[in-house]
Order: structure tokens, then C-alpha cells, then sequence
């Protein structure tokens, strides 16, 4: 193989790779900020390709296309965010998982597998500090998640 | 004048346009005036009837007039010798006066169907070698042709007057119905298809006519549709005709298998000039004597089969079989008594008896019309339109008479028990169809004149007979069981004393229309039994007819008296309804009255009838064979006595039993009869109708269930199955859409796999 050929398949195996892991990615993950960005990475990997190829071939064919596919994506990223938006302003939630409605009749709906029931460790009271000036009127839930952003 | 062409298309045609008119019409314009097509109608057919019978009666003389004899073969079969010369007409003339001129003019109005090269022709020239008989194809006709002969004039005039004389009654009698259009429109149509029987020429028209008379029977009897019994009655009308029909059907395949035609008429023959085949000319007139053999076909009936055949008979003897146009005596055989059993059918005779007496749920007027003067009629005519065919087989000929005279005393003994007036004429029908076929059976010309005769007769003192039942029944509203009225005569004058010429007339009492030919036809058989074959069996059937005709008059008048004697009965549903029928309907009663005691007379002792009859074609074949049948000549009175003599002795048994209050001697001899078990059997019609639902009906509704089986739980199954194979193909594939996002992404990858590993051998 030529030292060419063997560059390219360098670039190829990243490439094929970056696809790969993207692809995965959308399949497995169920944010759906998340899917949308191994999506972008799909994009990336195939944008990679094109301009290994177009190195390859001395052909600026390739990299005029990826400049094609970049600026897609930036459309595609702004619809894509304001549909995200869009549903989880419905559902309140990020999870893909919520938007089984359009199946068969018959088709059961999507169940979340509830994780094991986690035996009730014995817990002991955490100690309770003095208190240092005053507390606080901050509810506990908020400083977790903040529902509304 | 119209000439017979017209006359013959109107006397069908002019009832057909009334009934189509009233059926149009009848519901919305006409209404209570639905009778007057009908009337018009079938009046003008009778009129046309009456022109018909003189234009051929005018033919006949002038044929007889212009020296035509018919062919040779007729002229020397009749002055009944072997080989007579030709030259001797003069003598032969002057020895027998009797009939030896036949007529019949056909005439084609419309060809329905033709079949090329339908049947392979032998040259049928008995006096050429056998390996020299070449054959040829002939075409299959089915022409509407009618014909006009004495037999079908006959029958013709007998039709139309009495259907116009019921039309006029049935104006009274229905006047309250309120399907008065429909019954006018179905009386026509059943006249046409009556007339339509009786005139066309071949057999393939007379079956499609012979279900049509079949099938205005049975909307006939069902007339009032609502009526449980009687829809019930008019489909076991239909479906025992059916079995009847079956056997007819069957019998016309056989003879288009042995004659290769089913015209009764020949037809000439016109050669093609470029093939030299034979072509058959339709919408021409009678085949004229000059025609040579081989330009013309020959049809089942025909004068050229008639003529042929006996000449051959002539030389050989009147009873030996073979011939030219004989067929082999079994399927002879095979054909009449399969027309036979079509006859049966038609004609109500053992066994296929049994829808007749149902029949009666009927409107009256149609059981007079059609179940007592042409329906049933119809059978007869067809076997005395057939009896060239009969004479090729004894065993036919037995087998006519035996069911004749059986179902003539059976039926006789069911009428003796019988409490319904119009069952009681029914049997009695039965059993005079009997004493038809009876006549026929002895297949002489005397036998097969006193069958017509009789049939002739009959019609109008049985219509009169059923008429004035339904006079009775219409005065007392619908009640028609004899026990529950009596002592009639004083309230119903007119009506008392027709049906009393009709009693006279049925049970045969001199000079009574019937007496007449009851008496031909006892002179038939004992003329049968005197020598020949199956001389001992027409002697059983002698004595049979004998007995029969004092039962007959012993339950017709049984019916009278207990009808119009004795003490005065009125049931309640009568109430003020008992009162004499109007004159609408009291008219046609007394012409039927009056034809019932001049008809005979007037046509016997005149020799009209008989003389008229013996010039149709297959008459004049019958005059040549049997041994010199001279009736009425001879002053030997012994027949009409003894036949008068058993009526009498029924009339007075009948007397005695039912006149006055008798109730005590009623009473013994019925329990007598029914501790010997005889009244029941009787009563009960001999269990035929209970014989025939186990034996017949069971299995049929055994059979029935089996196909209500297979086709639910086959036929169907095997459609839902195939109706299943979607639904589990998409049962299958459903899965595939469960409304996650990531599963169709995956689906989609996959896909995408598939698709390049199918390609990648094409990369290289």
C-alpha cells in the first residue's frame, strides 16, 4: 500500500470511528440533547471522510461538499433545539422515551424499567452542625433541580 | 277472415298483452276495473279459437276435397290392408268413410336459436347397404313455431271458453280482494302459456311452456302469499311438478339422441349450392306431399316418420316392431315412460298425486281454471300428442293404463271419506285424469279418441262443479267443510241446480255430457281386453274403471246431498252473507250447466268430435294399425248399461247414507269401516303425504342440514381462513411500529446494512 493510501485509511478509521461512536450513541441514548449531539457527530465523521477522500483524490469536490454539510448542520442544530424546546415544554421532561404515542393499537406502551428496589439502608440521623448565623429560606428542592430553566 | 297464421299469433298473444297491460296498470289506474283486459282479452281468444277450429275444418274438406290422401304410405295404411294399389283409392273410399285426410298447418314466427352441425344424420335409406349410408350433419333449430291441427283446435276452444267464462265468475268471486289487478294479471299469463302449450310444434316450446303453466300455478295457489298453507301449498305444487319435470327433461334428451330433432313437424330442406349441405329453411309453411325424402327433416311427429314407418307397418303387421324409424323397443320404452312420468306430474297421478289436493288453498276460480280444466290437462294432451311414440312400446302403453286406472280408484276411494268440498272435486279430478289416461293406455284410435273425449267433457262439468263450490264458499264466507252447512238448495237456487247437472254430468248419467264419454272410454278398455296382449290385465282394469265410476258417483253425490240437503245449516261466520251468488257469477254457471248436458251428446252422436280428431296427422297412423275400431256403430249396450248401472247404484247408496237425517246408519256403517281400519286409510289419504315426509322429505331435510354443514363450516371456514392469512401477516409485522423513536433509527440502520451488503459484491 502506498504511504498515500496508507494516510488515507488513517483518516478513514477516524472517520468511520467518529460515525460510529455518533450512531451509538443516538441509538442508545435517550436525552434528547444528548441524541442530537451524537448526530452532530455522525455529521463529523462523515465530514471527515469527505475531506480525507478530497485530499486523496486532489479533488476540492469533497471539501466544498463538507462546507455544504457544515452549514446544514447549523441550520439543522437550530430547528432541531427549537423542537427540542418545543417537547420538553410539553412533557417537562428531556427523555425520548415519553413520545411512544404513535405506535399500534395494540402495542404495549413504553414501560420505564423501574431500577431494583435499593434495600432501606438504616439511616443514620447526618450530624447536625451548630448552626452558624442564620439559615437559609432556600427549599430543598431547589438547590437540587431546578425545574424551570 | 284472418288467416291461420294471425289467428294462431293472436290467440296466445292477446291474453299475454292483457296480462302485461294489468300488471302495468292494474295496481294504480285500473283498479277495480283490472277485469276488463282479462275479459276482452280472453273473450277475443275464444272468438279466434272458434275461427280457428272452422279454418281447419274448411282445410280438412278441402284436402279431402282435392283428392290429397297424404302420402302413399297413409292412404294404404288406412284402408287397412298390406299393398293396395294406389289405383283403388275409389274403393277404399266408399269401404271406410272414416278419417284418412290428416291436416296441420305450421307456421315459424320467430327462430330463438340455432346450432350448427348440432347432430350427425344417417341417411336413413332403409333399402341402401349398410356400409353405403353416408352421413350428415344437421343443424338444431329451436324455432317458435305454431301449429294448428285438430287435436291443438281443440284444446284451444275448450281453454278459451272456459277461461272466459272463470274470467267472468272470478269478477264476483274476488271482487273484495285487494289483489284483484294481481289475480287479473296472472289469469292471462297462465292462458297464455296454456295456449302457447297446446299450439306450438316442438318439444323443447312445449317444456319451456309446460314449466310456464307450472309456474303460474304455483303464484296461482299461493295467490294469497300471506297464507302459510297456502305458500306451503304452492311450493309443493311446484316441487312435485319439478320431479315430474325432471323425467320430461330427460325424456326430450333421449329423443334428441334417437331422432336428432325435437320438431313434431317436418321441415323442408333447401341444399346449399356451394356444399351441398342441407339446410333447414325456417319460416316455411308445411311440408307439402311433393317434397322427396332428403329434402325434408323429419320431425318426431311428422307426416314423413308417420308415413315411412307405416308402410313398413303395412307390410309387416300392425303389431310387429322394427322399421325404419324404429329405435330399439327399450329406448322406446325408456322415452314414454319418461314422458310419462313428466305427465304424471303435470297431470297429478299416482305417485306424484299428492300437491292437488293442497292445490285448493287456492282462489276457486283458479282451482276450476287451472287444476280441473288446463293444467292438468296438460299431461293428457302431451301423451295424446305423443302416441306415435307410444305405439312402438307395449310396455308404455300398460304402464299409462295401470297408473291411469290405479290412481282413478285410489283417488275415488279417498274422495268417499273427504269433509272439504273442493278436496272432494279434487281426488274427483284425480280420478278422472285417471279414467284420461286410462283411455289413452289402450293406444287405439278409439282409446286415444275417448281419452280427449273425455278430457274435453270433463273440463266443463268439473269447472262447473268447482265454480259452483265456490259459489257455496262465498256465501258462506270462506266455510267450505260439508258438515257444517247444509240443506242449501232453498238458499242458493241457481247455484243448487247447476252443481246438480255437474253431479249428473261427473258421475255419468245418461244424457249427461259425461255419460258419453265415460262410456267410450269403458268401450276402449273392454275392447283392449277382448284379445292381444296383456288381455287380462285390461280385463283387472275394466272391472277397475267399472267400480270407480259407481264410486264416483257415490261421493259426488255424497258432497251434493250433504251440501244442499238435509236439514238447513248456516255457520256463523255466514250471518247475513247466505244469499244466492250475483249474476256475474251465476251466469257462467248456467252456459257451464248447459254445455255440461248438451257437449256430450251434441259431439257423440254426431261422430264430430271423433271424426275431427282423426285428422290429425298422428291419428290417421293410429287409424291404419289397430284392427277395425268402428265406435259407437255396433248397438251393443252392455257397456252403457253397466256403466249406468253402477252410477245409479252409487246416486242411491249416496241417497240412502245422506239423504234425511240418517245420522244412526251413518254412524254403524262408519264405525264399522273404521274398526275394519278402512275409513282411516281413506281419511287419511292412504298415508301418502305422511309416506312421502318420511321417505322423501326426512332424507331431503337430512340432506339439507349435511349442506347447511359444509357450508358453514367449509366452505365459509375456508374462506375466514383465507380471510385469516392477512390478519396474521400483519399480526406479525405490527411489532415493528411501537412509537419509539430510537427503534425505527435502528430499524433503519439495519436496513441500511442489509442493503450494502447486498451491493458490496457489485463494488469492486
Amino acid at each position: 500500500m502506498n504511504p498515500e493510501a496508507a494516510l488515507l485509511n488513517n483518516y478513514l478509521i477516524v472517520g468511520a470511528m467518529l460515525f460510529g461512536i455518533g450512531m451509538i450513541g443516538f441509538l442508545s441514548r435517550r436525552n434528547m440533547i444528548v441524541m442530537f449531539l451524537a448526530a452532530e457527530m455522525m455529521l463529523q465523521g462523515v465530514s471527515l471522510t469527505l475531506v480525507a477522500f478530497a485530499r486523496f483524490h486532489n479533488d476540492y469536490g469533497g471539501q466544498m461538499l463538507v462546507v455544504f454539510v457544515i452549514a446544514v448542520a447549523a441550520c439543522e442544530a437550530a430547528i432541531a433545539l427549537a423542537l427540542v424546546l418545543m417537547l420538553v415544554r410539553r412533557s417537562g421532561k428531556l427523555d425520548v422515551a415519553v413520545w411512544h404515542a404513535l405506535r399500534e393499537a395494540d402495542q404495549p406502551a413504553f414501560a420505564e424499567e423501574e431500577p431494583p428496589e435499593e434495600p432501606a439502608e438504616p439511616q443514620e440521623p447526618s450530624p447536625q452542625l451548630t448552626q452558624a448565623g442564620l439559615t437559609p429560606e432556600i427549599p430543598r428542592e431547589e438547590t437540587e433541580y431546578r425545574p424551570r430553566v | 277472415m284472418p288467416d291461420t297464421k294471425t289467428l294462431l299469433i293472436l290467440i296466445p298473444a292477446l291474453p299475454l298483452a292483457a296480462s302485461l297491460l294489468t300488471a302495468v296498470l292494474g295496481a294504480r289506474v285500473l283498479r277495480e276495473r283490472s277485469h276488463w283486459p282479462t275479459v276482452v282479452a280472453i273473450a277475443l281468444s275464444c272468438v279466434a279459437s272458434l275461427l280457428l277450429i272452422y279454418r281447419v275444418h274448411h282445410g280438412i274438406d278441402e284436402r279431402a276435397a282435392a283428392g290429397e290422401k297424404g302420402r302413399d304410405g297413409a292412404a294404404r295404411l288406412v284402408s287397412g290392408g298390406p299393398a293396395r294399389q294406389h289405383g283403388a283409392e275409389g274403393e277404399s273410399e266408399a269401404a271406410e268413410p272414416e278419417p284418412k285426410v290428416d291436416y296441420e298447418h305450421v307456421v315459424s314466427i320467430w327462430t330463438w336459436a340455432v346450432v350448427d352441425d348440432a347432430y350427425e344424420l344417417e341417411n336413413d335409406d332403409p333399402s341402401a347397404a349398410v356400409d353405403a349410408r353416408t352421413s350428415e350433419m344437421r343443424s338444431f333449430s329451436i324455432s317458435v313455431t305454431l301449429r294448428a291441427d285438430p287435436l291443438t283446435a281443440i284444446m284451444l276452444g275448450m281453454v278459451t271458453f272456459i277461461s272466459m267464462l272463470i274470467a267472468v265468475y272470478s269478477i264476483g268471486y274476488m271482487h273484495h280482494d285487494p289483489g284483484y289487478w294481481r289475480f287479473f294479471s296472472y289469469i292471462p299469463l297462465f292462458v297464455f302459456s296454456m295456449t302457447m302449450l297446446v299450439s306450438v310444434s316442438n318439444f323443447v316450446l312445449l317444456y319451456v311452456f309446460w314449466e310456464a303453466v307450472g309456474f303460474c300455478s304455483y303464484i296461482l295457489i299461493g295467490f294469497w302469499y300471506h297464507k302459510p298453507e297456502a305458500a306451503a301449498a304452492g311450493k309443493k305444487a311446484f316441487l312435485v311438478n319439478r320431479v315430474g319435470d325432471f323425467g320430461f327433461a330427460l325424456g326430450l334428451f333421449l329423443l334428441w339422441t334417437a331422432f336428432g330433432t325435437l320438431d313434431f313437424h317436418d321441415v323442408k330442406l333447401a341444399r346449399d349450392a356451394d356444399t351441398g349441405r342441407a339446410v333447414v329453411l325456417h319460416d316455411t309453411e308445411l311440408v307439402t306431399d311433393a317434397a322427396q325424402p332428403g329434402q325434408v327433416s323429419a320431425g318426431v311427429l311428422g307426416r314423413e316418420r308417420i308415413d315411412r314407418q307405416g308402410e313398413w307397418l303395412a307390410q309387416h303387421g300392425p303389431k310387429a316392431t322394427g322399421g325404419p324409424y324404429h329405435h330399439g323397443t327399450l329406448l322406446a320404452m325408456a322415452i314414454c315412460l319418461l314422458l310419462m312420468l313428466g305427465a304424471c306430474g303435470k297431470s297429478a297421478q299416482f305417485p306424484l298425486h299428492v300437491w292437488l289436493p293442497d292445490a285448493m288453498e287456492g282462489p276457486t276460480p283458479v282451482s276450476a281454471l287451472i287444476h280441473a280444466a288446463t293444467m292438468v290437462t296438460a299431461g293428457v294432451y302431451m301423451v295424446a300428442r305423443c302416441m306415435p311414440l307410444f305405439l312402438a312400446s307395449t310396455t308404455a302403453q300398460f304402464v299409462v293404463a295401470v297408473i291411469g286406472g290405479f290412481t282413478a280408484l285410489l283417488a275415488a276411494l279417498i274422495a268417499m271419506t273427504q269433509t272439504d268440498l273442493k278436496r272432494i272435486l279434487a281426488y274427483s279430478t284425480i280420478s278422472q285424469l285417471g279414467y284420461m289416461f286410462l283411455g289413452l293406455g289402450a293406444a287405439t284410435l278409439l282409446g286415444v279418441t275417448a281419452g280427449m273425449f273425455h278430457l274435453f267433457t270433463h273440463a266443463f262439468f268439473k269447472a262447473l262443479l268447482f265454480l259452483g263450490a265456490g259459489s257455496v264458499m262465498h256465501a258462506m264466507a270462506g266455510v267450505i267443510d260439508v258438515r257444517r252447512f247444509g240443506g242449501l238448495r232453498r238458499v242458493m237456487p241457481a247455484t243448487h241446480w247447476t252443481f246438480l247437472f255437474g253431479c249428473l254430468a261427473l258421475a255419468g248419467i245418461f244424457p249427461f255430457a259425461g255419460f258419453w264419454s265415460k262410456d267410450l272410454i269403458l268401450e276402449a278398455i273392454h275392447e283392449q281386453a277382448g284379445g292381444g296382449a296383456g288381455a287380462l290385465m285390461y280385463q283387472a282394469l275394466y272391472w277397475a274403471a267399472v267400480a270407480t265410476a259407481g264410486l264416483t258417483a257415490f261421493y259426488t253425490f255424497r258432497a251434493y246431498f250433504l251440501t244442499f240437503w238435509g236439514k238447513e245449516m248456516i255457520p256463523e261466520e255466514a250471518g247475513d252473507h247466505a244469499h244466492e251468488s250475483p249474476r256475474v257469477m251465476t251466469l257462467p254457471l248456467m252456459i257451464l250447466a248447459l254445455c255440461a248436458l248438451g257437449v256430450g251428446a251434441f259431439f257423440e252422436l254426431t261422430h264430430g268430435f271423433a271424426r275431427f280428431l282423426g285428422h290429425t296427422p298422428s291419428a290417421v297412423y293410429h287409424a291404419g294399425l289397430a284392427p277395425a275400431a268402428e265406435h259407437g256403430e255396433a248397438l251393443d249396450l252392455t257397456i252403457p248399461l253397466t256403466g249406468t248401472a253402477v252410477a245409479v247404484g252409487g246416486i242411491l247408496m249416496a241417497a240412502l247414507l245422506y239423504l234425511g237425517p240418517r245420522e244412526k246408519l251413518v254412524g254403524g256403517l262408519t264405525a264399522v269401516m273404521t274398526r275394519l281400519g278402512l275409513y282411516r286409510v281413506s281419511h287419511r289419504k292412504f298415508y301418502f303425504d305422511e309416506i312421502y315426509y318420511g321417505f322423501v322429505v326426512g332424507p331431503l331435510k337430512v340432506l339439507a342440514w349435511l349442506s347447511y354443514a359444509v357450508d358453514r363450516f367449509v366452505i365459509d371456514g375456508l374462506v375466514n381462513v383465507c380471510g385469516m392469512v392477512p390478519k396474521a401477516f400483519g399480526a406479525t409485522l405490527r411489532p415493528l411500529q411501537n412509537g419509539m423513536i430510537q427503534f425505527y433509527a435502528l430499524a433503519m440502520i439495519l436496513g441500511l446494512l442489509v442493503l450494502m451488503g447486498a451491493l458490496l459484491p457489485f463494488f469492486n
